[in-house]
């Protein structure tokens, strides 16, 4: 081989598969507990779920959601029931997506995309208002200009599920406790993190019941 | 064992209910979960617990309610006796060995919880109560981790409201019967109680009676659940948002003790503290939801200056100089008698005093006066011999010369209540006409507007055992026959419409009896500082007259005015005839507050410069030539001085919007700009000034503000041993229990005497003598003469209502919708008399001015008396009253 | 002279284009890792994702060779004054990327030894959330910031607003209008 020799790494990777995504055209597939930008859903009568309780805000623990809360009108409601999110934001430069405040929701108002290609070239898009973040009729997330959505992400979105799996267990598929609805219409609730379906435990044992 | 219990109909109402047994030694041994304690006889076996570190849990009992034994939480096991028994209605017995965590009590725990949850929404997230909730705290701690009742929850109507303030949940109602204990035994107005049966008991009003009582808010406090929620503060924040301090309510004079709460930079709710000697844990409504005017969007957060004409926003330099040289010129043209300072009476002890240092140390004017005529004189108010609110507990009797203090000083009114009502203290009403104590009135005396001497001499001869020919002497001298202690009178503007000699000659006729204190009854926040520290004419700061004072101040300050200036009434009629040219206006309004508006119109449009210190927009501040808003309660940290005379500090929670200057800082900055600088930097160097200076704040230096626990009562000489300090290591409670108060932690303060004084309740406080005698008062006037009635006049009586048309009230949107509009109160009798009914509008006219307002039968108000009240907004009894004249007789025509 | 003060025409227009599509394509980052947003760099930079697609395989750790820095990770008070002075050192055209919350905001360290955000210190031109961010938020930022370089929007806002400077948060708070009392019977006083 003499002076080639060298050449032989080379050569070699020019016929490998090439591993370089075409990032800006295609997305690598996310985990299943991956955790993007919020969402607040509705449910199927255009109702929203945020009730304005501030477990979210309280639970945060960068502190980056706000919310207050006000009285419903009883002729408009917003939310079923007597309150509901008159104020809601998420300073995105403060969140750091761990999920606890879609674990600390009792109502599942607030769950969590895959979307999490996005930057700020102001401060001020950093913070999403209830307007940015409430899915539309649709039940889909409103997509803002400084984030990039990809075809059929958006089908990803908002299925519920904790940040953490119960019981440590990660095949562990979580069950919908509060209502069927998520997003938008019903959904099916997520996979879990690969594994043996056979080998989950009873949904009795350590989900939310 | 026994206990020798009474039955729970005969126990007395004392404030910390311990239950009469036999008697015996002082202290009985009991052991509590292993542990030995002396406790005092008689206690109840939950607060013995508790102060000996073992917490009971409990949602019905409260230490300043009767036990009831309704919620059942607090069973422990009592060896020797039989199953298991409530705590809070056990009186402790020696011997006694208790034991709290038991099997069966922990069983009985959460048996109890798993019944009070079975039909207890869990809709904690949307619940105000959620976070701070008695019921989920102690579910967590004692309670079963899940239930067994998978049934339906009963269902209600939710949330009703039950008056203007308060609304009710009856789904998360546990029947603990707080509200309903507090309403009846505390405030006195049973409005609310239980209704239906079993599992559908609830909390109900009667039907054509809403919950309105003045004290509502403080069952919101007490409810350990969130049944009831307080309207002003549904869904403002949750308990994790809240940051608290301990401050007085800024609301009226008694200053109660409360914790007040803010999120994001806004006041949301404050909270009754447990201040033994003043409010006992409760607050009024108006103190307890007038908040919001603080973030008023009408405050005023510039200063402004008056240009060519136009008030316009102006730079705090600016206008300080154009006030100083507005200030300079009247002084050059008028001298310091064209100068007047009126107000002061809203504000803190720290501006009062240096209004009142650059009025006569720096102006030279005597002419300054805190009360707009509305007050009392300050001879009396300073020289009277002073009761504390604790005196009313233990006196021989309270004798009532005051407004209706229900209305005016509400608080004031639960204390006179509890002790006529529930400890038996003999009350004598000596009144125009009927109020919210003369229910609980042993001897009720009435008399005519303006006339209340002789009415005070037959007690005054009663008191001393003569009881004359009178029934009313009778009851009297057999009410307080065997009693001693203490003649504690009340002593107030009956009636605004009335001149104050009057109640001032009937008072005088009291102070020959033994023992006798008097409690000022003026209800302004801080008319007694302003008052204390010299914002009256004749007298310099710390109750020293002119003369008495002249030496010292004379040192201290380095000038003094000459001779004794007039009064508000004085100053209004010298600035009407142009004499005083100019006027400084401290947070008052003349035209809302006088009660002669024609007087104080003509006096402001007569007045070449009006400097205002206003934080609103109002009348007065409207024709000003320079407007200074300063900061307000809850915005800095400062002094007031309750009606018994006792300082207390008043808390920082938010920062101000805006640009405005804390109150003391205008007479201050002020004071410099006219060649004389005070030299003070902070509000603690101001209370150390006026514990330096003024001789009855000797000894009352801000380090000894800061440890004192419920304030410092001046003089200091006469109450150091009433001064308690806080426990180290105290710290608030939940807010459904009592909140303790707990003075400010001192630990790096190095001008605190020694640190170890704020850790030791019993530690002595030095009390300086005052260098300068305190004024006393003495000399009683002659008794006025009141002229005979004109058969076909009314005479006017005129008094405040809780809510007024001030500015808590205006601009607090939860209050405002409470006022009234100011109507006629008439007398069945002389209604008819009149051949008016209901509705109708008449036209009054006094020899002052007239106005139109509409009647309504009035049971309270006598015949021959017409009641209307002082401070509603709109034409009203302001523009009928004549400063100077004995009594206000209308005559009232209808018009069409 | 400097691009910004050639008189503006046709040609001159033509001209600016390709100087921006020049210096879109050729922005050389200076490291400035700090914390564990620095591994994600480093793996936005590797093959995986592969920067240099995008004329930015080099990353110069001397700041005279780099027009971008990333400041990749939460700034103590004490760092601070370096990062200043590794801008300074920088030469213009410059830009800054804020990588992750701790650097854009401080993140959840809400405290006293952190810079509250690094916009505080230098002018930030693109702010990347996450914590960290993953490469391809990373990427998205990076992408961004060629879209204002080559828009030019960049120097009419750093005119504009003095670039970076001047933070305005809207609390958009308030008591909501439609929120009416409860009527109540009442008795009249």
């Amino acid at each position: 081989m003499g002076r080639l020799s060298g050449f032989r790494v080379t050569i070699t990777q020019v016929f490998r598969p090439r591993v370089t995504e075409k990032f800006p055209q295609e997305k690598r597939p996310k985990p299943p507990r991956f955790h993007g930008r919020h969402v607040l859903n509705r449910y199927e009568d255009g109702m929203e779920k945020c009730i304005g309780c501030e477990l979210c805000a309280g639970v945060c623990p960068a502190q980056c959601i706000y919310v207050r809360g006000a009285d419903n009108l009883t002729d408009a409601p917003v939310s079923p029931g007597e309150r509901y999110g008159f104020v809601y934001e998420i300073n995105y430069l403060r969140c750091i997506h761990c999920d606890l405040c879609v674990e600390a929701c009792p109502t599942e108002a607030i769950t969590e995309t895959k979307l999490f290609e996005f930057s700020f070239a102001r401060r001020q898009d950093a913070i999403y208002t209830k307007d940015e973040l409430l899915v539309d009729d649709e039940g889909r997330a409103r997509r803002q200009p400084w984030e990039l959505w990809l075809g059929g992400e958006d089908d990803e979105t908002s299925a519920w599920m904790r940040a953490t799996s119960s019981s440590g267990n990660a095949a562990y598929e979580n069950r919908v406790a509060w209502s069927g609805e998520l997003g938008f219409g019903v959904r099916e609730p997520e996979r879990g993190q690969g594994g043996d379906p056979g080998a989950l435990p009873a949904p009795d044992q350590g989900g939310v019941s | 064992m026994t206990t020798n219990a009474v039955p729970m109909s005969q126990w007395p109402s004392e404030h910390r209910y311990t239950i009469p047994v036999a008697p015996g030694p002082e202290t009985v041994t009991v052991t509590i979960d292993g542990r030995a304690a002396q406790i005092p006889r008689g206690e109840l076996l939950i607060k013995a617990a508790q102060d000996h570190g073992t917490y009971i849990p409990r949602f019905c009992w409260h230490e300043r309610l009767k036990p009831v034994g309704m919620c059942r939480m607090c069973l422990v096991e009592i060896e020797g006796m039989r199953g298991l028994q409530i705590s809070c209605a056990t009186p402790v017995a020696d011997g006694m060995v208790v034991h709290t965590t038991s099997d069966a009590v922990t069983t009985a725990q959460d048996g109890i919880l798993e019944f009070l949850l079975i039909n207890h929404p869990l809709d904690c997230p949307v619940c105000d109560r959620g976070g701070e909730c008695p019921l989920q705290d102690q579910t967590l701690a004692f309670g079963p981790g899940e239930s067994r009742f998978v049934e339906e929850k009963r269902h209600f109507e939710k949330p009703v409201p039950i008056s203007d303030l308060v609304m009710l949940d009856r789904e998360r109602c546990i029947q603990c019967g707080r509200c309903t204990r507090f309403a009846d035994e505390v405030a006195g107005d049973p409005l609310i109680d239980f209704g239906g049966r079993g599992g559908s008991t609830e909390v109900i009003t009667y039907l054509d009676e809403p919950f309105h009582s003045s004290f509502s808010g403080n069952t919101v406090q007490i409810c350990p659940v969130g049944a009831l929620t307080a309207r002003p503060y549904r869904f403002r924040a949750r308990p994790w948002d809240l940051a608290s301090t301990e401050t007085s309510c800024g609301a009226c004079a008694v200053a109660c003790r409360g914790s007040l709460e803010s999120t994001s930079n806004r006041l949301v709710r404050l909270l009754g503290v447990d201040s033994e000697p003043v409010n006992q844990g409760w607050l009024c409504d108006k103190g307890r939801y007038g908040l919001d005017w603080v973030h008023s969007d009408a405050r005023l957060r510039q200063p402004m200056v008056r240009r060519a004409g136009e008030l316009v926003e102006s730079s705090w330099p600016d206008a300080l100089d154009a006030a100083a040289a507005a200030i300079r010129n009247t002084l050059d043209t008028h001298g310091p008698n064209g100068i007047a300072v009126l107000g002061g009476s809203r504000g803190v002890n720290e501006d009062a005093y240096l209004w009142a240092r650059l009025a006569k140390g720096v102006l030279g004017t005597d002419h300054v006066d805190a009360q707009l005529g509305d007050g009392l004189p300050a001879d009396v108010v300073l020289g009277m011999p002073r009761a504390t609110i604790p005196d009313l507990d233990r006196a021989k009797a309270i004798v009532l010369l005051a407004p209706d203090l229900k209305e005016e000083l509400p608080v004031l009114y639960l204390r006179v209540r509890r002790a006529a009502h529930d400890l038996g203290v003999p009350l004598v009403d000596v009144a125009v006409r009927d109020h919210g104590l003369t229910p609980y009135a042993t001897a009720v005396l009435r008399h005519a507007p303006g006339d209340p001497g002789a009415a005070a001499g037959v007690v005054a001869d009663a008191l001393v055992g003569r009881p004359g020919r009178t029934k009313v002497g009778k009851a009297i001298v057999d009410a307080t026959d065997g009693r001693d202690g203490p003649v504690v009178v009340i002593l107030g503007r009956t009636s605004v419409a009335e001149h104050p000699d009057a109640i001032v000659h009937a008072a005088s006729r009291l102070t020959g009896l033994p023992q006798v204190r008097f409690l000022s009854a003026l209800a302004n926040p801080n008319v007694h500082g302003a008052l204390d520290l010299g914002l009256t004419p004749g007298f310099l700061p710390g109750r020293v007259s002119l003369d008495a004072g002249r030496d010292h101040f004379t040192k201290a300050w380095g000038a003094v005015p000459d001779a004794v200036g007039r009064d508000a009434a004085g100053i209004l009629r010298a600035a009407a005839t142009g004499e005083i040219a100019a006027l400084v206006l401290v947070g008052c309004d003349p035209l809302a507050e006088c009660p002669d508006r024609n007087l104080a119109r003509a006096a402001l449009e007569q007045a070449d410069t009006v400097i205002a210190v206003s934080a609103f927009m109002d009348t007065a501040a409207f024709g000003a030539t320079v407007v200074l808003p300063p900061t307000v309660w809850g915005e800095q940290s400062a002094t007031t001085t309750n009606l018994e005379g006792r300082v207390v500090r008043l808390g920082r929670r938010v920062t101000p919007d805006g640009s405005t200057l804390e109150s003391w800082r205008i007479p201050a900055e002020l004071a410099a700009r006219l060649g004389s600088d005070f030299d003070l930097e902070t509000v603690d160097e101001v209370q150390d000034e006026i514990a330096r200076v003024a001789p009855a704040f000797a000894g009352v230096d801000a380090s000894l503000l800061r440890r004192a626990r419920d304030g410092v009562v001046l003089p200091l000489a006469d109450h150091a041993d009433e001064v308690t300090f806080g426990r180290a290591g105290a710290g608030p409670g939940p807010s459904w229990e009592p909140i303790l108060p707990v003075p400010e932690v001192v630990g790096d303060d190095d001008r605190s005497p020694s640190t170890s004084a704020s850790d030791s309740p019993s530690a002595a406080v030095p009390a300086p003598t005052p260098p300068v005698p305190l004024h006393r008062w003495d000399a009683p006037p002659d008794a006025p003469s009141v002229p005979p009635l004109d058969a076909y006049a009314l005479r006017l009586v005129a008094g405040h209502a809780l809510y007024g048309a001030d500015a808590i009230v205006a601009a607090t949107p939860a209050l405002a919708s409470l006022t009234h509009e100011p109507t006629l109160g008439l007398n069945a009798r002389d209604r008819d008399r009149l051949g008016v009914h209901d509705g109708d509008r008449v036209r009054i006219t006094t020899a002052r001015g007239s106005v139109d307002l509409a009647v309504r039968t009035d049971a309270q108000t006598p015949p021959g008396t017409a009641w209307i009240v002082a401070n509603a907004a709109g034409p009203g009894a302001p523009d009928l009253i004549d400063l100077t004249s004995p009594v206000t007789e209308l005559r009232v025509e209808t018009i069409s | 002279m400097s691009l910004e003060q050639i008189p503006h025409n046709f040609l001159t227009a033509r001209l600016e284009d390709l100087v921006q599509w020049a210096r879109e394509r050729s922005v050389f980052p200076a490291t400035f890792g700090l914390a564990c947003c620095a591994m994600e760099m480093m793996a936005t930079g590797a093959a995986h994702y592969d920067l240099a697609r995008y004329g930015m395989e080099v990353w110069r750790a001397s700041p005279r060779q780099a027009d971008l820095i990333i400041v990749a990770g939460r700034l103590s008070q004490k760092m601070a004054p370096v990062l200043r002075q590794v801008y300074d050192q920088m030469v213009e055209p410059k830009w800054v990327i804020s990588m992750g919350v701790c650097a854009s905001t401080g993140g959840m360290f809400n405290n006293y030894a952190l810079v509250q955000g690094v916009d505080q210190v230098v002018p930030v031109d693109v702010y990347v959330p996450g914590c960290p961010p993953g490469p391809e938020t990373l990427f998205h930022g990076i992408l961004t910031l060629h879209h204002q370089i080559r828009t030019g929007e960049l120097l009419r806002r750093r005119e504009a607003t003095g670039a970076g400077a001047g933070i305005q948060l809207d609390q958009r708070d308030g008591t909501p209008s439609h929120v009416q009392p409860i009527p109540v019977r009442r008795k009249s006083a």
